[in-house]
């Protein structure tokens, strides 16, 4: 049964983008597949597995296809344009299935006309095979708001009348970058609880990893996709480690390294070794390097923080958001001293980049920790404990300010 | 039916949670993770039977904002709640046979772990959601 599973969400893109490429209508193409697939999950683990599985669901999603244009076309018969016969979404005989149809379909579903939260919806459907019941419970919603959720947006993607193709060389950056922040949504969506109700979430953080190997298996020649591959697996390989026994949040410096996955290591640094001299740098590439630098560190006293500091003057120059500016602040107070890190945040605060952001003062807290100043320090934590909106991360940052009184 | 199963917490309640200093009923790490593994398997248990809609924590009281009409223009009071008055501290949405059904599955929040005193003030209620129906013919 997993087996079967496992087959259908693999096909399931590229059914779609065979069906819809030759038929159009992406908003009906849609539901075909869909119903297509429920057809395999019921007659397939009775009737066995079809010789060319990739066909059997084309053919049902036609047929499927066609009796939804049928009801479409009774229901607004004055706006449809095109009649289609029957004898047109009868199947060819050639293998029908291309790897560059499920590639246009994720152009598709991260068009830039959808807002974030459709793009990602529908491309964990439409490209991952998800059911939006799947869906729903990963962002913890109810199926009736993710139905409408999905709906508007094929809805949207048909109206605009998005042409089924791959965007132009001149529109490819553009619209791969729209991609792949698609994808690290998802990774970090998945990434960001690991208890609580938020238990499913760690699927979205293996389904964004399955997708991005798609998706470099397809275009194996943008550094960008590897590079957020690479960041996927460098920054999961440690979950594990991430939380001790009790559920307690443990930071880079104290994990215990031995419990990262070391298969997911070393993929990740081959990843980088591989994509990084290929240049144009971007931002994924760049983080992937940080994170390959503290991977290839066998304690975290041994961090090569002279490199991680050099990539992160580098990522400034392409993506100077306020978490990079903060990461960047502790990689200086790692070279050059916390004196030098706080000056930094100062200067940061001065140009009112941030504003009550706890992980500004958690930073802060850290950097006067570290310089001694005990109790600005433990102010500090205090301050981020209450800004923070997170019990298990008050939690941390508590314990930080309660440790430093007993020194 | 749907139901909304409601709990309630103050802010000391969460300053508690959170192993704020001075806290009166300061939560060991043991107590935070049972609490934590409590609501996993209650959660999954309603997403397994297929009684869960949905549900979400909230956060401290004191990131409230509350927005009301002064003279005509609408004016925001932050953190407009005392210390220990209590305020919703997270739902879940069910739907389920009926209120009796939706009531115990509440009641198994009594289940919970948590420092006593906690403990024997908590509580949960259970209130049906507003959904038309057509009137029978």
């Amino acid at each position: 049964m997993d087996r079967i599973e496992d087959l259908l969400r693999e096909l399931s893109p590229r059914v779609l983008g065979a069906v819809v490429r030759r038929y159009g209508h992406f908003d009906l193409s849609e539901d075909a597949v869909q119903e297509a697939m429920f057809a395999a999950v019921r007659q397939w683990p009775v009737e066995g597995v079809p010789l060319d599985p990739g066909a059997w669901l084309i053919t049902v999603a036609a047929r499927r296809l066609a009796d939804l244009f049928r009801s479409d076309q009774a229901r607004r018969r004055r706006e449809m344009e095109v009649t289609l016969r029957e004898e047109r979404l009868a199947p060819t005989a050639d293998s029908p299935l291309s790897g560059d149809d499920s590639l246009v379909l994720l152009f598709l579903c991260c068009h830039p006309l959808l807002p974030v939260a459709s793009q990602i919806a529908l491309t964990l459907r439409a490209v991952g095979g998800l059911t939006t019941a799947q869906v729903a419970r990963a962002f913890l919603t109810s199926e009736q708001t993710m139905t409408r959720r999905i709906t508007r947006a094929k809805q949207a993607v048909s109206d605009a009348g998005a042409a089924f193709q791959m965007p132009s060389a001149s529109e490819l950056p553009d619209r791969l970058a729209a991609v792949l922040h698609v994808l690290y949504l998802i990774f970090n969506e998945g990434y960001a609880t690991t208890s609580g109700p938020g238990l499913h979430r760690i699927e979205l953080t293996i389904e964004s990893i399955r997708l991005t190997r798609l998706l470099r298996r397809q275009l194996p020649d943008e550094p960008e996709v590897g590079g957020l591959l690479a960041l996927m697996l460098l920054t999961d390989a440690r979950r594990p480690a991430r939380t001790d026994a009790a559920g307690r949040i443990v930071l880079l410096e104290d994990q215990d390294r031995s419990l990262w996955d070391a298969d997911a290591v070393a993929e990740g640094l081959a990843l980088v070794e591989e994509v990084l001299p290929r240049g144009p740098v971007g931002p994924y590439q760049l983080q992937a390097a940080i994170a390959a630098v503290h991977a290839e560190a066998p304690s975290a006293e041994t961090t090569d923080w002279p490199q991680i500091q050099a990539l992160y003057d580098l990522l400034l120059r392409v993506s100077d958001t306020p978490v990079v500016r903060l990461n960047h602040a502790v990689a200086v107070a790692m070279t050059r001293g916390p004196r030098a890190g706080l000056q930094l945040l100062d200067r940061l605060k001065a140009e009112g980049k941030i504003r009550d952001d706890h992980r500004f003062h958690a930073v802060r807290a850290q950097l006067l920790e570290r310089a001694g100043r005990t109790e600005e320090a433990r102010a500090e934590y205090l301050r981020a404990a209450r800004d923070a909106t997170s019990l298990p991360l008050q939690r941390y940052l508590n314990e930080r300010a309660v440790g430093l009184t007993d020194k | 039916m749907k139901y909304i199963i409601l709990t309630y917490a103050s802010q000391a309640d969460f300053d508690d949670m959170a192993g704020a200093p001075g806290a009166e009923h300061s939560w060991a790490p043991e107590d935070f993770a049972a609490m934590g593994a409590f609501m996993e398997s209650f959660t999954a248990d309603l997403a397994a039977s297929g009684e869960l809609v949905e549900t979400r924590g909230l956060a401290a009281p004191a990131h409230t904002r509350r927005v009301r009409l002064q003279q005509g223009v609408p004016v925001v009071t932050d953190g407009p709640y005392a210390e220990t008055q209590e305020v919703l501290a997270g739902y879940w949405v069910v739907e389920c046979d009926g209120i009796d059904r939706a009531t115990e599955i509440a009641a198994r929040l009594s289940g919970c772990p948590a420092p006593e005193p906690v403990r024997a003030r908590a509580y949960a209620d259970v209130r049906p959601l507003d959904e038309f129906q057509e009137p029978a013919a």
